[in-house]
């Protein structure tokens, strides 16, 4: 049995390959991502343990989820802790925001990348940075810094220049001493790093006589789990102890988490290119199956019985899930080394270093080729089982019968309607993720199961002009697309797919963005918004997402400028889950934003109250009125009223005045300000007053109206592009699947090309004919797709319009690419299929058995 | 006017000359055409006979254009095949040469009709109604128009197959076996049908056929042995023909 199975793989390779090639694609994607992501890790692990090698014990404040600073050690701990027994030496240092800026003026780096000033360790075994020969000296003075290897490099710094540094607050001008390396490392996934004398850093950081955190060595003998244990003895509550190994793991685990996203997108991209490919192979299988009914009849009538068969076919399956495997691992390394010079081409400097395969990646990238291959051979596997021994004599395929159409029909229907029952508990119920991936999944094959009945009424309605154009090719296209329904829409399914994906993820990017500019229509009445220029995540200490509170003030003595309105951000415990609040200036936010506050509620919150959105209130059951517990991180748990409601979120769903704000949070850092002009106050004058204030603060970022519209809708666009990603994926398995499917539907139709040659048809209306059958089915696949596309988008857009969505948006031009993207990828995908028909030689196609 | 000063003389619709064809390469050498000279005049219904293995489909399919002569020259009308390119050839095939297979001569997804004027669609031309009339009238196939060939019998398939080889005027119909795969009732009515296109319309055919019933219908029978023409027999009846195969030893 198995070597039967053997050969008759071996008999159509080239089909093997094409077969094979949607597996490979969605293999590689996962064992390069597991690749990429462990040989990242890898190297960090070594770099780090290299870089922590000397530390024993690392002191550092405890943080609790509502800081959004880091915190600090008062002075005297050092001492404390240097005389601990056991600690050979101690030495305290501090990090904080430092942004060096550039030649051009623009802050360098940044953007999810840390921008971090620390201290020069006097101690070499407790520093973690490394001045190599050549590159000058550390830090001794106030005035000097010393930064890393590649940040200099990139900003064509050299010892001895002057460089500008930004900090929270203030900027200041510093002469570059020293160039500093991290370990082995020049730099370091895009961080930049300054580095200052310990007292200087202290100043600038604003932790003047305290620490961020203390280090310390053991003397010979003494465990660092057990110097951990005696200095964790003497700490204050406030701080905490770890080992150096600890403070490794910390760090790894940070640079997983900030791989996370990536390595999910990736394997995303392989769950839809597996999920597609599935189809293929399942497509495939069946035709292979029927092209061998006498052979499997044969086979039966020599008494092979019905479980020898399904396992001939499933052996198949096997050898070709395997073999698609394994070239899918050796693909994903090639992938992953592409991953990080991709990576790196974005600046994001990863480590070089030996890849690492580790086993877990091979099994589960093989475990992922072989089921989903198996699976989806499952099917045609029972049908090859079903051939009788008779249909070694008979001409006749069987037929589908009405019982099979309404087995199909009741299928399709209750998966259709079962996955569109898990979309909408996923997403009006808020049940997870999980539950709208697998209804999107489930949307997916319910359609395809569907999609044979859609495919001849669809086929006779894209076939009929095509027919006009092009006469009897046309017309016999389109013939050929509505003889096998079936095999049409499966082999359209890949494209469905990619297209309903990618035009669902624009119906919903088209409509969060003209909600976005309704939304600034409406609720702005600013001339100017102001917002740092680098935007990080404002709940993350290490990112900085402010601006300094003395920028605002400076403007708010500018005569040209009408309303200065300021807000901040923090974190409060509520009701159990950290929030993010918004400070605004009760006073002057109605002047530049449309609030719809309920009545004295801007009045009220004035003098320490809340104010709740409406929809929040709603969903937490409370009362305008009721108090409320919030925890602060500095001011521990306070109780404050509900004093009124307002209308949307976008600038938060809960308010504070910026007076209670202070009184809670240290911070002194602005995170936007709205500005209109002075009365008779142009936008070139107004402009200028603050530009020429701004001149001063690097961190500043200032918008006008369509520019903050522009801005907002550019984010939108970013993550659009990487769903491009996605349909290019689907395309590229999508066109394998149709060349695939037509190869072997003009195998078995051999005679017939032989015939139509023979009545006088020209190769090149052989191939022209191929071609349009191919633009058919790929169109066909377009159109389920994009209507599939647009009911997601529609459910989508329904179950999140009270967070402000404000109906659909059907961006026409993008869809109208699509369709012409799928079009072209039919005709492409039947290149070679068209050319081979045409190239039969007549006699023997019309002798072809 | 030049009917009144040129003598009508039958042109040969068809000619070959000194063909040969070989298959196979050294140890399985097979000479299928062996020197063959054969013309086939206009308005004649010719049988090539033989049995099996002698050259008769080789012959046929060299004359069609459909295949391709070691050595010698084959004309169709006035044109030599072997000085026409693929595409030359196509067009010759579509305009002036007609085929009947012996099975699967349809096209499954199109309807009778759509078959029958097959050739006429894949060059862009409509047919002459009264002519494509006649055509339909004579295979008796008005009321399976809108058929696809899997609704029809085989004898109604073939005859479709017919219609299409008449319905474009082709200057020669070249048959293999046409009523191979039919009962005898059916390959009866088929033949008397090519006959009558012959009779009526003028109509050229070569059929290959090793059936002397069937090339009783024919004006003419030439015998291949072994890739060579070893006779030749005018306004054959089955009986007769019955007996100069027997002495063919096929």
């Amino acid at each position: 049995m198995f070597l039967t199975s053997i050969r008759g793989l071996l008999a159509h390779k080239l089909r093997l390959v094409m077969t094979t090639v949607a597996i490979v694609l969605g293999v590689s994607f996962v064992a390069g991502t597991y690749v990429f992501t462990d040989s990242i890790n890898a190297r960090f692990d070594t770099l780090l343990s290299d870089v922590y090698s000397g530390i024993d014990v690392s002191v550092d404040p405890v943080r609790s989820d509502l800081d959004t600073t880091a915190g600090s050690l008062p002075a005297e701990l050092l001492d404390q802790v240097s005389s601990v027994n056991g600690v050979e030496a101690a030495v305290g240092q501090v990090d904080g925001y430092a942004q060096i800026i550039g030649t051009d003026d623009e802050l360098v780096g940044g953007n999810g990348a840390p921008t971090l000033g620390m201290s020069w360790v006097e101690e070499p075994s407790l520093n973690p940075l490394r001045i190599n020969d050549g590159n000058g000296r550390a830090p001794l003075a106030a005035g000097e810094v010393v930064v890393d290897v590649t940040t200099a490099e990139q900003t064509g710094l050299v010892i001895g220049d002057q460089v500008r540094i930004q900090f929270s607050e203030t900027a200041e001008t510093f002469e570059v001493v020293g160039l500093v390396s991290f370990g082995e490392e020049d730099g370091l996934a895009g961080a930049t790093l300054a580095v200052f004398e310990l007292s200087e850093a202290q100043r600038v950081l604003g932790l003047d006589g305290a620490y961020s955190s203390i280090v310390a060595k053991a003397v010979d003998g003494v465990a660092s789990t057990d110097l951990k244990q005696r200095v964790a003895e003497i700490l204050p509550s406030e701080a905490e102890a770890s080992t150096g190994a600890e403070q490794t793991q910390r760090e790894l685990n940070q640079v997983s988490a900030d791989l996370g996203f990536l390595t999910t997108s990736l394997l995303m991209f392989a769950a839809v290119a597996i999920f597609v490919g599935a189809f293929i192979i399942q497509n495939t299988f069946r035709i292979l199956v029927a092209q061998r009914t006498k052979e499997f009849g044969l086979l039966r009538a020599v008494g092979a019985d019905r479980r020898q068969i399904m396992t001939m076919v499933g052996l198949e399956a096997l050898v070709v899930g395997l073999i698609a495997s394994g070239v899918g691992i050796a693909a994903g390394v090639g992938l992953s080394y592409g991953l990080r010079a991709g990576m790196n081409s974005m600046g994001f400097r990863l480590p070089d270093g030996p890849l690492t395969v580790q086993p877990r990646t091979v099994v589960v990238a093989l475990l992922v080729g072989v089921v989903t291959t198996l699976i989806s051979a499952l099917l045609p596997a029972v049908k090859a089982a079903r051939v009788s021994p008779v249909a070694a004599l008979s001409d006749a395929p069987p037929s589908n019968g009405a019982r099979s159409l309404r087995t199909r029909t009741i299928t399709g229907s209750v998966t259709t309607f079962v996955a569109v029952g898990m979309l909408t508990v996923g997403l009006v119920a808020k049940a997870g993720f999980i539950y709208v991936a697998a209804g999107a999944g489930l949307v997916f094959l319910g359609v395809a199961v569907l999609a044979p009945m859609a495919a001849r009424p669809l086929a006779e309605l894209l076939g009929r002009p095509i027919m006009l154009l092009s006469g009897v090719s046309g017309k016999l296209a389109k013939e050929n697309t509505r003889r096998k329904p079936r095999r049409t829409a499966s082999t359209a399914a890949a494209l469905m797919i990619g297209i309903a994906l990618v035009s669902f993820v624009s119906i919903f990017a088209a409509s969060v963005k003209s909600s976005v500019e309704e939304t600034v229509a409406e609720s702005f009445s600013i001339d100017l918004a102001i917002q740092p220029t680098v935007l990080g995540d404002p709940s993350d200490p290490e990112s900085h997402s402010g601006f300094p509170a003395e920028f605002t003030d400076q403007l708010r003595q500018l005569p040209e400028l009408g309303v200065v309105s300021a807000g901040r951000f923090g974190l409060a415990r509520i009701d159990g889950d950290v929030e993010g609040l918004v400070a605004i200036e009760p006073e002057t936010i109605e002047a530049v934003y449309t609030l719809d506050p309920s009545q004295d509620a801007l009045e009220k919150a004035s003098d320490g109250g809340l104010l709740v959105s409406e929809r929040k209130l709603d969903e937490q059951g409370w009362k305008v009125g009721q108090t409320i517990q919030i925890e602060f991180a500095e001011t521990g748990v306070q109780s404050i009223a509900i004093d009124g409601t307002f209308r949307g979120e976008n600038l938060g769903a809960y308010l504070i005045s910026v007076a209670t704000y202070d009184a809670n949070f240290t911070s002194n850092v602005d995170s936007f300000a709205y500005v209109t002009y002075g009365e008779g106050i142009d936008d070139t004058v107004g402009r200028a007053a603050v530009d020429a204030i701004a001149a001063n603060y690097p961190s500043v970022g200032i918008q006008d109206k369509d520019q903050a519209a522009a801005a907002a809708k550019a984010s939108i666009d970013q993550l659009l592009a990487m769903f491009w990603g996605l349909l290019g994926i689907a395309i590229v398995i999508a066109v394998m699947g149709i060349t695939n499917t037509l190869a072997l539907s003009i195998a078995e139709r051999t005679r017939e090309v032989g015939l139509l040659r023979a009545v006088g048809m020209s190769r090149r209306q052989v191939r022209s004919m191929i071609r349009w059958e191919a633009l058919i089915v790929s169109l066909f696949g377009a159109t389920l797709g994009i209507g599939l596309g647009v009911l997601l988008g529609w459910s989508v857009t329904r179950a999140l319009g009270d967070i402000g969505l404000k109906g659909m948006t059907i961006p026409g031009g993008q869809i109208v690419t699509y369709v012409i993207l799928a079009g072209l990828a039919g005709v492409l995908a039947a290149a070679w299929p068209a050319r081979s028909a045409a190239r039969m030689n007549v006699l023997e196609a019309i002798n072809h058995e | 006017m030049t009917t009144l000063t040129q003598p009508r003389i039958k042109l040969a619709a068809a000619r070959i000359d000194e063909a040969t064809k070989t298959y196979g390469s050294n140890g399985t050498r097979v000479r299928a055409l062996d020197g063959v000279s054969v013309q086939f005049e206009s308005g004649r219904f010719t049988a090539i006979m033989g049995p099996s293995g002698s050259g008769k489909s080789t012959l046929l399919q060299c004359t069609a254009g459909l295949d391709t002569l070691d050595s010698g020259t084959v004309f169709i009308g006035d044109v030599e095949l072997g000085s026409l390119n693929d595409r030359q050839l196509t067009r010759l095939r579509r305009d002036r040469v007609g085929f009947i297979f012996q099975a699967f001569n349809l096209i499954p997804t199109l309807t009778a009709e759509e078959n029958i004027l097959l050739p006429l669609s894949i060059a862009g031309r409509h047919p002459e109604p009264d002519w494509y009339e006649a055509v339909v009238d004579t295979v008796g196939l008005r009321d399976r128009l809108n058929h696809r060939p899997s609704e029809l019998s085989g004898g109604q398939q073939q005859r479709v197959a017919v219609a299409r080889a008449l319905v474009s005027r082709p200057e020669i119909i070249f048959a293999d076996e046409p009523s191979g795969n039919l009962d005898s009732k059916s390959g009866a009515e088929l033949l008397s049908f090519m006959r009558h296109a012959v009779r009526e319309f003028g109509q050229t055919i070569v059929m290959v056929t090793h059936d002397p019933v069937a090339a009783g219908y024919a004006d003419r029978i030439v015998f291949l042995v072994d890739g060579r023409i070893v006779d030749e027999m005018a306004n054959p009846t089955a009986e007769a023909v019955f007996d100069r195969m027997k002495n063919l030893g096929g």
